[in-house]
């Protein structure tokens, strides 16, 4: 019965659950914009993470007679000052940046699915707890949330990871919870109290399921958003640190040499830049598909 | 109006003093205290000892906490933990320029924002759809720049290329030119990252608005064009484009933090990255406070403008 507000999610028998999804998957697609972000992603995804068995040159590697040579077939992006080619590096910087995507994506969607739930569902003292929570974290700008937590857990992958999810997590909760809210209010949450329906039944299988078009949605952008916060703490240094590749610190070293050898800086630049484009291209392609109503 | 600002200010203190707890303990986060990074291993106990009482560090926590928040309300942070000098007053140093920077990119992006959103939403209404869409996506692709990186881009060409503007030197305002050559090339990096969202939130919002009855009436008594874009479209469609605006702020403190280390702006930013790199752990605290205070406050002004323009609600 929740099919009239999200028909390729879910629907009232388990058996035919599988199918809708597929379908889903079939309208990214076929959806215009979904397919250039898939046709962008898909590539960078496998590039990055195939990069350790393609013929690449070691990113780490320098080689000083070819210090600051500009873009040429064998150096697609040119080198930097001690002679490193920065298509490898950038290669290996991307990997970076689609982990901490990934993973942040990954830990504010479900942490956002939990907590924001509990808190709408429940409500009470807990929810009000939880917001108040909440509500402090959100009293900072993002990335400056971020800069804090990095200035106390250091600089490296991990602190980076945990910093962004931190700043992140709150927007998703409180996401999820105005979700909660708007789909408890529903008749047919109504309707299965009515037979009696168990706590965790009406959650798993009618309210969650309800919100998770949206949360995509906003999974995506956070993914996106993380990748730039990344890339802008390695870039004022406090991220990932050198000589480990990342495309926020290779920026920070090309800004130096900007006027002898412009490729260090811009070429990684626009990688990331790709990158965001083809997420909110993503998501964009989701909303559409998820949600009935946008229906061109 | 008073009633609700009360209101309003008492629901914000327990958001505040959270905020400060939560700066205060996550500092305290750090293994060690603060004086094994300032003495290192040169010092002997008692030096320590001496210095862990000068800094205060020597009372037991929940007293260091209140002295904290009583020097707050006096707007007094103590000293930096590396120069010894009053944080309070280095802050007060940074604050104008950050200042005068992001109001200068809220006034620039909302000026240029609702121009374009509002001439999209006019060729979106007249069936110009290539206009519509044309300016769509520049605001998407602008709006996805890492701003760091069109930065660089915006050095690149007119700095070192053209040489038109300058991107460092110092910041003087007693030559206004001077100053705004200086702080042009931050400007527009800052207000291109703005200038996306408000304008898409104009375009939506005048979009819906030139549709109304109202509109329609207004035409057919002959009112000129500029007349029904000013009086009758941008006034209705005011208060999305506020709220959006407002809400834009964190992303714009998050922007001039980067922008002022690239163009080596003397703001809080700057002082906030120094003092990272310098491991002042207490200057850091204290601007990444300043800046939470910073955002609340807009964010509550934002609300107070919506109210107060906003004729359905009621005091």
């Amino acid at each position: 019965m929740q099919n009239g507000m999200d028909g390729s999610i879910t629907t009232s028998k388990g058996i035919s659950l599988p199918r809708p999804k597929l379908r889903a998957l079939q309208k990214i697609l076929r959806n215009r914009q979904g397919l250039v972000a898939v046709l962008i992603l898909l590539p960078m995804i496998a590039f990055a993470f195939l990069a350790p068995v393609l013929p690449l040159q070691d990113p780490l590697k320098s080689n000083i007679t070819a210090s600051l040579q500009p873009p040429s077939t064998d150096n697609l992006f040119g080198t930097d000052k001690l002679g490193r080619d920065i298509f490898s590096r950038t290669v290996s910087g991307m990997q970076t940046s689609m982990m901490v995507g990934i993973i942040v994506a990954t830990i504010t969607l479900c942490g956002g699915l939990l907590i924001g739930s509990v808190s709408g569902f429940f409500g009470g003292r807990m929810d009000r707890f939880i917001m108040g929570i909440v509500d402090i974290f959100l009293s900072f700008p993002s990335l400056l949330l971020a800069i804090g937590m990095v200035a106390i857990f250091g600089a490296g992958m991990l602190p980076v990871i945990i910093a962004i999810s931190i700043a992140d997590l709150p927007r998703a909760i409180r996401l999820q919870r105005s979700l909660v809210l708007s789909v408890k209010s529903g008749a047919f949450i109504d309707a299965a109290r009515m037979v009696s329906a168990p706590t965790h039944w009406l959650l798993f299988r009618h309210i969650i399921p309800n919100t998770l078009a949206p949360m995509l949605v906003a999974a995506s952008i956070t993914a996106a958003n993380a990748i730039l916060t990344e890339a802008s703490l390695s870039f004022l240094g406090l991220g990932i640190t050198p000589p480990e590749p990342s495309l926020g610190n290779i920026i920070r070293e090309g800004q130096m040499y900007l006027q002898e050898a412009w490729w260090i800086s811009t070429l990684p630049g626009l990688v990331i830049f790709a990158i965001a484009i083809s997420l909110h291209l993503l998501s964009d392609g989701i909303r559409e598909v998820l949600d009935p109503r946008s229906k061109r | 109006m008073a009633d609700y600002l009360l209101k309003k200010a008492a629901q914000l203190i327990p958001t505040i003093l959270g905020v400060v707890t939560l700066v205060f303990f996550a500092i305290r986060l750090i293994p060690g205290d603060s004086t094994s990074y300032m003495a290192g291993d040169n010092l002997s106990g008692e030096a320590v000892d001496a210095l862990r009482e000068r800094m205060g560090l020597d009372v037991p926590v929940w007293q260091q906490y209140l002295d904290y928040l009583l020097g707050i309300l006096k707007f007094d942070f103590g000293t930096t933990m590396v120069s010894g000098l009053p944080i309070g007053q280095l802050i007060m140093e940074a604050l104008p320029v950050t200042f005068m920077i992001a109001f200068l990119t809220v006034l620039i992006a909302c000026l240029i924002a609702v121009t374009l959103g509002t001439i999209a939403a006019f060729s979106a209404h007249k069936g110009k759809k290539l206009i519509d869409q044309v300016l769509t996506w520049i605001a998407m692709l602008v709006d996805l720049m890492p701003s760091f990186w069109m930065a660089l881009l915006m050095m690149l060409v007119f700095t070192l290329s053209l040489g038109w503007l300058p991107a460092s030197g110092p910041i003087d305002f007693s030559d206004p030119v001077g100053l705004l050559q200086r702080i042009a090339l931050p400007l527009i990096v800052l207000s291109l990252g703005q200038i996306a969202t408000i304008a898409r939130i104009t375009r939506t919002s005048v979009l819906e608005v030139l549709n109304e009855d109202y509109i329609r009436t207004a035409r057919a008594f002959g009112t000129p064009q500029l007349l029904v874009v000013f009086r009758h479209a941008l006034k209705n469609a005011a208060m999305p484009i506020i709220t959006v605006a407002g809400l834009g702020f964190g992303n714009l403190l998050n922007g001039t933090v980067i922008t002022e280390f690239i163009f080596s702006i003397p703001g809080i930013g700057t002082l906030l990255i120094g003092g990272i790199n310098s491991r002042d752990y207490s200057l850091v605290q204290s601007v990444i406070l300043v800046y939470s205070f910073l955002f609340i406050l807009v964010n509550m002004m934002t609300d107070l403008i919506y109210k107060y323009f906003d004729p359905r609600v009621k005091f």
